[in-house]
Formats: structure tokens, C-alpha cells, sequence
């Protein structure tokens, strides 16, 4: 008879499983376990080969999987041909020579984004360049709305999927506040392609409009201490938005695509706090201020956010 | 089969079971929700108050010091030897707490000056934190993590379950300087007595 009482497993422990889990469970009832049996020690010497041949032979399967990566194609990668500011755009008013010269020439676009609006208006019947630019900059400001409320579905309507993770990109845990106070100049279009992705005919319209503005912004961060920017100072903003629409799918709309930031931009200004870049590895001997360091400053690129 | 038995070294793995007898038996759909359906060993609670977000604070309230909230799990030492370290480190600042765990020689000094780096830049580039020597240990503790368990062979046919142990090791580092602790001497303490002794009435007295 046996005589070690070892305790009688009738009752089984849900350690690892939810409420859903436990609807298809059966409980084991008198599964008496005799002996202690530990679980074997994973011993690493085994080759990769043996390990699977094992595997294999005691029905193991491991299921493939397969690395796919989706690819978006409501919207283009970047922007294509992109537009160059010319320098000193708005720092000459328009009356004087200078500035009415600067406006022709700019009023006479060349012929490529001619030949991209015609397209354009080939595919979008409605599609005019005055009105066109009111509207974008009322998608820039519902966007960016859209944005401090971090209000997802209405963002990923208002604006592509490349410039989404653009946008969104550090601000989880912050807080931001952004007013649009006002208009100084009417928006104007400057630019438009009209690329056509790896098949011919698959048509994307990318149109660049320039706006001048007055703003306000202010981010928190994550304690509520103001990180950049001042709730009650706004800043007068030269931007070039890039708008893009699939033109060939019926049921696309324009959707902010990108900013293009010019080389001549003035600097955005310093941050509340002070950071540390890394300096130049000294040797033993040596000492930083013997050593008349100058800080690295970026170059003036134009580059596109 | 009857013959075989196994006898457990000093009772251990009966009284262990012996433990585990909850209501589990009960149909589960009839059972009501109680505390120990939920997957309270799972959850990385730690590592979640890092992603609380303050509303914005007014000009005229005083800056809310940052908190920074890291951890490291299933380290490979004893979670009672790891409080030792713990306890040292408490209410010092980063820079005292690394040095001196760089110069101490137990093994989980390594892992807790990993993890202190670790937290310091996290909060430098993550967290808004302006200057990385200006934080504080405010919180440092260590607890139990999932144990492996294997046979540790006695005489006479007899066996006792070897724990593996492994512990968890948790800290929170606030920015600016430590709070100063009062440090009240035995004269002060003695008058403090005094006072109080000196203090008592009688009630309901004329």
C-alpha cells in the first residue's frame, strides 16, 4: 500500500489563465503524482541541427514566419522635385522694385508645375488654384488642432502617412499648445508635380504653397514644465506646405504631405534647458580650455519635414 | 507502484501544497470575480507610472520635480542580498549612490550601477531631466522574481528542492537635491521628553 500521503491532485491551479481562457478548460481530477520530477536543466551543448531533428521528431512544429513589411500606397514616400525658396522671400515688401520684381517672377511659374496643374485639373474638375490655397491652409490649422488634441482618426485624415510619424513623433508624453492667430499674407501656391509611382499612370498631384503667418506654441513636457516656446508670444512663420493627393483614386483628398524647411531659415532658438553635447575625448595630460574647441555648427541645408 | 514511495526532505513540498488549496475546484463560470483572477505576477506595473502625463503647470506653482521610474528583472542574485544594496543607496544622490557602488563588492553592485545608469540617461533624453547629477534616489528596493527549481541530492535517498533564486530590482529617482532628514541629537530628544512630561494635566481636575 502506499503509504507517503503525498497530497492527491484533485484540485487544479488556474495560475496563467483569463477569464476567456477558462470556459474550455477541463479540471483533472485524481491525477495522483508519486515522485518529484524536476524540470530538465536546458543543456546548450546540443547543435542547432540536433535541436531541430529533435524537434522534429517529437512533432514539434514551429510555425514559419514570414518577415513582411506593409507597404502604404495611398500616399508617396517624400517629396519629389521639391520647390527651393528663393532667398529673401519675405523679407522684401512688395512695393518697393526689388519685391515687385521677385513677385513676377514667381507669378510666371515655370512650365513643369503648369504642366502638373493641368494634369491635375485633368483628374479633380474642381480643382483651382485661389481656392486651393485657402483650403489647404484651413487643412494645415485643422491639423495641427487636430494634433494638440492628439486626436488620431481626424489626423490621419487631414494628413499623409508619411508626414503622420513626422508630426507625432516625442509628443506622447507632452503637451502641446499651438494657436494660429492670424494671416499676414494670402497663401499662394508656388509649385506642383505630378510624379507617377513605379507604374506609369499611377498618378500622386504633390502641390507646395507658401504661407506667412502669425503663431503661437508652447510644449509642455511630460510634468508640466514649459519646454519650448511661450503660450503668449506668437511668432510670425514663413512656411511651404507640400500637399499631396492620389489622383487617381477617386476617393482621395488632399492631405498635408510635408513642410520644406530653406537653408536661409533663420534658427528656431534655444530650448528653456541647457544640454550637453559630447566634447572631444582628452588624453591624460590634457585640459578642455587649453584646447580652444569650437563647437560644431550645422550646416544650412534645405531639408523637408 | 505502491511500494515506490518518496519521501520529501523536512516536509517542505507537502506543507507547500498544502498551501495551495484555494476554491479553484468551483465551475468556473458561476465563480465571481475575485482579486486572485487577475494576473497580479504578469503585470510590469514599475515601468507604466513612466508614462503618466502631467497637465501644465500655471507661472505661479513651483516646478513639479521630475520622476523617473526603472527596473531590471529576473537578476540572478538573492533578493534578500540585493536589499543590502537597496538600503544603502536610499536618499543619496546619483553620484554618491554610484560611487559607491563602484567600490562595493558584492554582485549585485554591478547590476544596480548598470541600472542607475541606465535611469540617468533615459531621464536626460527622455524625460526633460536639465542636468544629469541633479537627482536623487528617492525609492530603491528589491523583490522576489520567478524561481527555478531543481533536485539538491541528499544522503539516504533523500531530496530537497534547490530554488534557483532570481530578484527583481526597482528604483525611482526624483531630480534636485535629496530632503534633508533632521538629525536631532539625545540632548534635544531628552528635552523634548522633558517638555512632554512637564506638559501633562489632570483632567476634569479643579
Amino acid at each position: 500500500m502506499n503509504m507517503a500521503t503525498s497530497i492527491c491532485r484533485t484540485l487544479k491551479l488556474f495560475h496563467e489563465t483569463t477569464w476567456h481562457n477558462l470556459k474550455h478548460v477541463v479540471v483533472p481530477i485524481r491525477t495522483k503524482k508519486r515522485f518529484f520530477i524536476p524540470p530538465p536543466v536546458n543543456v546548450k551543448s546540443k547543435t542547432q541541427a540536433e535541436q531541430m531533428a529533435k524537434a522534429r521528431a517529437s512533432g514539434v512544429v514551429i510555425p514559419q514566419e514570414y518577415m513582411e513589411r506593409a507597404i502604404n500606397i495611398s500616399c508617396t514616400a517624400g517629396i519629389f522635385d521639391p520647390y527651393i525658396p528663393p532667398e529673401g522671400d519675405a523679407r522684401l515688401s512688395s512695393l518697393s522694385k526689388e519685391g515687385l520684381m521677385q513677385r513676377t517672377k514667381q507669378i510666371q511659374q515655370t512650365a513643369a508645375s503648369q504642366l502638373a496643374i493641368r494634369k491635375i485639373k485633368e483628374h479633380d474638375s474642381e480643382f483651382s488654384t485661389k481656392e486651393f490655397a485657402v483650403r489647404a491652409q484651413e487643412i494645415f490649422i485643422e491639423a495641427h488642432m487636430a494634433l494638440t488634441q492628439f486626436n488620431k482618426e481626424k489626423l490621419h485624415s487631414l494628413v499623409t502617412e508619411r508626414c503622420y510619424p513626422e508630426m507625432v513623433r516625442g509628443n506622447r508624453y507632452k503637451t502641446l499648445h499651438w494657436r494660429f492667430i492670424e494671416s499676414l499674407e494670402p497663401p499662394r501656391i508656388v509649385h506642383a508635380r505630378c510624379p507617377d509611382m513605379i507604374s506609369k499612370g499611377n498618378l500622386y498631384g504633390q502641390v507646395t504653397i507658401r504661407m506667412h503667418s502669425r503663431q503661437t506654441l508652447a510644449i509642455y513636457d511630460r510634468f508640466g514644465r514649459l519646454m519650448l516656446g511661450d503660450e503668449e508670444e506668437p511668432r510670425d512663420v514663413l512656411e511651404y506646405l507640400v500637399m499631396e493627393r492620389h489622383l487617381v483614386n477617386p476617393y482621395g483628398c488632399w492631405r498635408l504631405h510635408g513642410k520644406i524647411v530653406p537653408a536661409w531659415a533663420p534658427s528656431k532658438g534655444p530650448v528653456i534647458k541647457t544640454v550637453m553635447l559630447p566634447g572631444p575625448l582628452l588624453k591624460p595630460g590634457e585640459e578642455f580650455e587649453s584646447l580652444n574647441y569650437e563647437v560644431p555648427k550645422p550646416k544650412p541645408v534645405q531639408w523637408y519635414k | 507502484m505502491a511500494a515506490f514511495t518518496v519521501t520529501a526532505n523536512g516536509g517542505t513540498f507537502l506543507s507547500r501544497l498544502i498551501g495551495h488549496i484555494h476554491s479553484r475546484f468551483v465551475d468556473p463560470r458561476t465563480q465571481v470575480a475575485c482579486l486572485h483572477t487577475s494576473a497580479v505576477l504578469h503585470t510590469k506595473n514599475w515601468e507604466r507610472k513612466n508614462r503618466i502625463l502631467y497637465p501644465p503647470q500655471q507661472k505661479d506653482e513651483p516646478p513639479r520635480p521630475a520622476e523617473i521610474y526603472h527596473s531590471r528583472r529576473q537578476i540572478k542574485y538573492s533578493k534578500d542580498k540585493m536589499w543590502y544594496l537597496a538600503k544603502l543607496i536610499r536618499g543619496m544622490t546619483i553620484d554618491q549612490a554610484l560611487a559607491q557602488l563602484e567600490f562595493n563588492d558584492k554582485k549585485g553592485a554591478k547590476v544596480i550601477k548598470e541600472v542607475l545608469l541606465e535611469a540617468q540617461d533615459m531621464a536626460v533624453k527622455n524625460h526633460n531631466v536639465e542636468y544629469k547629477s541633479n537627482l536623487h534616489v528617492a525609492e530603491s528596493f528589491s523583490s522576489k522574481g520567478k524561481y527555478l527549481k531543481r533536485i539538491r541530492y541528499h544522503g539516504r535517498g533523500m531530496f530537497g528542492i534547490m530554488d534557483k533564486v532570481y530578484c527583481h530590482y526597482f528604483v525611482k529617482l526624483v531630480e534636485g537635491m535629496p530632503p534633508t532628514v533632521e538629525q536631532s541629537t539625545a540632548f534635544d530628544q531628552a528635552k523634548e521628553y522633558v517638555e512632554q512630561l512637564k506638559k501633562r494635566t489632570i483632567i476634569y481636575s479643579l
